[in-house]
């Protein structure tokens, strides 16, 4: 099968001659198989002596020729179509003029006969080739005729041509037909070719760009899922599935719901997860959670296409754990350190007191002088080591107010005890009033505003060589009231105002060391002050004195029966 | 009434001066510095004055304040805590008759406790 395929395969870059070669080949088959089966037949009628062989010699002799010609001819139009048509044709017209007696043929019932290769001439060699074989066949007929005495038939010649006109016009036409056909096909496959490949190109690209996120997104150690419009996992990164210990699978197609229930995560944080991810941006961006025996932090945005439509939510989450140690770490160490620190100190503290009040002996005025001194840098230390915790604390935000009612009288008795002596060793005197008009019972954080006032008490008695310090409460306004600590120390030249209340800060270059202290003590003023809901003023002139103002929201003592902090 | 004070205090240098400044108030003082000896010798004494410190091994010193205070016995006994926690200090002002925050002055304790044992008579 494949062979006679091959046979009848013909590779050409001339359409035109492939198609005439085929044809060609048809007939070729169709004569071969009538010439073989001619000589079958003719045998076989031989063999069974119903003919004698004499009579079906010319019969018998011309199908072989013919079935050995159109073999030849098979190969030759292999190689040569136009030559193998061309063989086929002569051939065929001559093998036609013995078909009959020369008078029959020229002028008789066989004059049609010559009406074949001129038809089949335009169809296997080129059109204009039916007026060669009508004027191959006139001369033919012409001769036949002669030699038979008598006349050639003219309107069979003239039909000939006319027939060649037909055939020659046909085939033309046909040809013509067919190569328009064939540009339209080359425009067709042109344009196909072109579209197969732009899509090829596109779709290639959009599988590097999209392997390519896939890439970075498979590559981050953070875990990342995306959550589409409907509320299901749309994509997510393996990272996401070995920081939640879920399989990958299961947290594609999976809802915010779904996660915010799992059980590994903390109950509490169910709320704060879902709305965090349904709706990120609308109160918070992120959030800590602890998920089985992680901490992870969790950010999320809305993802918008490039027209500026929603399209999901993503979420990263973050392993937290190890910072979140660390930050326990730290706070404990702090807690640690300030109570450890504390202790030793109040040893000395104490024994020092006991050396100068004499518990242990009499001491001499030189001894006593060393005790105060050790004591007073003690409390140095002491006051250094709290300040180091609160600003430890107010930065890890773990610094809270607890409101509760206390009365201003308290407030300043407290504040008096803590530095009296202080002023007293000064020569300074520390002074203290309560405008009528301040309620007798206010809201707050009675130790931290008690801070607040030693801080500034405290500095101002280190700025005050002369005169004294007050500190005076009071109301400003129905919303607000006030602590005011008023010195007549050195007075705050006006450019050193704005740092003074920076971590770290203290004014003049020598005043640290004159002074002592971190120049913690007002950054914390400032930052305690604030996270009461206040803030801290200064006035000062230089040479005359410095006025501390701490307004703070007046809170009365009704509402925050319900209110209370935490 | 006794003259007895328990200084609950596990830091043997604090403990020392504590007990000095009470001694020099006038009191009988006892050192304390653990927390099972402490829940024990408040069954079996019935002292004037506790000072508690807040931070103590094994049984902490809110355990031992609740149980002076639902101790019938002790009903009298003026309890004085101390913590270097301000805050915690701020949640036993209800329970505690005072609170100190460390660092306690000598001259302090011993002032308040004078003046404490001048009243017990």
């Amino acid at each position: 099968m494949q062979f006679i395929k091959q046979l009848y395969n013909f590779e050409s870059s001339d359409p035109d001659e492939a198609r005439r070669k085929k044809l060609l080949n048809t007939l070729l088959t169709g004569i071969f198989a009538a010439a073989f089966v001619g000589s079958i037949i003719t045998l076989i009628l031989v063999s069974l002596n119903i003919v004698a062989f004499s009579e079906v010699f010319l019969i018998f002799s011309s199908s072989l020729i013919f079935a050995i010609g159109t073999v030849i001819i098979f190969f030759i139009n292999r190689w040569s179509g136009k030559l193998a048509s061309l063989l086929f044709l002569v051939l065929f017209t001559i093998a036609l003029s013995f078909s009959d007696t020369p008078a029959q043929l020229a002028n008789g019932r066989s004059l049609f006969v010559y009406a074949i290769p001129i038809a089949i001439s335009s169809l296997i060699l080129i059109p204009p080739a039916s007026f060669i074989f009508s004027a191959l066949s006139s001369a033919i007929i012409t001769y036949l005729a002669i030699s038979v005495s008598i006349t050639p038939n003219i309107p069979g010649i003239i039909g000939f041509f006319i027939l060649a006109l037909v055939s020659w016009l046909s085939s033309r036409s046909l040809e013509n037909a067919l190569r328009e056909l064939r540009v339209i096909n080359a425009d067709l496959d042109q344009i196909v070719a072109e579209r197969t490949q732009a899509l090829s190109e596109s779709l290639t690209r959009e599988q590097i760009e999209a392997g390519r996120s896939q890439a970075i997104l498979e590559s981050i150690a953070d875990g990342v899922v995306v959550y589409g419009l409907h509320g299901k996992a749309i994509q997510a990164n393996p990272a996401l599935s070995r920081l939640l210990d879920i399989p990958f699978d299961q947290i594609i197609q999976s809802t915010v719901n779904q996660l915010a229930h799992s059980d590994q995560l903390d109950p509490k944080y169910r709320d704060k997860l879902e709305r965090l991810l349904s709706d990120p941006g609308y109160q918070i961006t992120s959030q800590r959670v602890e998920w089985d025996q992680k901490t992870l932090s969790i950010s999320a945005a809305t993802v918008l296409d490039p027209a500026g439509n929603l399209i999901g939510t993503v979420g990263v989450f973050r392993d937290f754990t190890r910072e979140a140690e660390i930050e326990k770490m730290k706070n404990s160490f702090l807690a640690i350190v300030s109570h450890e620190l504390r202790t030793p100190l109040n040893a000395i503290i104490g024994y020092a007191e006991m050396l100068k009040e004499s518990i242990l002996g009499p001491i001499n005025e030189n001894q006593a002088r060393a005790s105060d001194r050790i004591m007073s840098n003690t409390d140095r230390l002491l006051s250094i080591v709290s300040d180091l915790l609160d600003q430890a604390q107010i930065e890890a935000g773990k610094l809270t107010i607890k409101m509760r009612p206390f009365s201003p009288s308290e407030l300043l008795e407290n504040v008096h005890g803590v530095m009296d002596k202080a002023a007293a060793d000064k020569g300074l005197s520390l002074t203290s009033s309560i405008d009528p008009e301040l309620p007798q019972s206010l809201n707050g954080d009675l130790a931290r505003l008690q801070q607040i006032l030693v801080n500034l008490t405290n500095n101002a008695i280190k700025f005050t060589d002369t005169g004294s310090v007050q500190i005076r409460l009071k109301p400003l306004n129905p919303k607000h009231w006030i602590m005011e600590v008023l010195d007549t120390g050195y007075g705050i030249a006006e450019n050193e105002i704005p740092k003074i209340f920076e971590t770290f800060q203290q004014v003049g270059s020598g005043a640290t060391r004159e002074h002592g202290g971190f120049g913690l003590g007002l950054s914390i003023v400032k930052q305690l002050a604030e996270l009461m809901g206040g803030k801290v003023t200064v006035k000062s002139q230089e040479g005359v004195g410095s006025t501390f103002t701490i307004t703070l929201p007046l809170i009365s003592n009704e509402k925050t029966e319900e209110n209370k902090d935490e | 009434m006794n003259n007895l004070a328990l200084v609950i205090e596990d830091d043997l240098d604090l403990s020392a001066i504590f007990a000095e400044a009470l001694n020099t108030a006038g009191f009988e003082t006892e050192i304390i510095r653990d927390g099972h000896v402490a829940k024990e010798r408040l069954t079996q004494t019935q002292p004037a004055l506790v000072l508690l410190d807040m931070h103590l091994p094994h049984i902490s010193g809110a355990d031992l304040l609740s149980q002076i205070q639902s101790d019938e016995r002790l009903k009298d006994t003026i309890v004085i805590v101390a913590t270097a926690d301000a805050r915690m200090g701020d949640s036993f002002r209800d329970e505690a008759d005072f609170v100190l925050i460390k660092p306690i002055s000598f001259t302090q304790l011993r002032d308040l406790t004078t003046r404490l044992h001048s009243n017990l008579k």
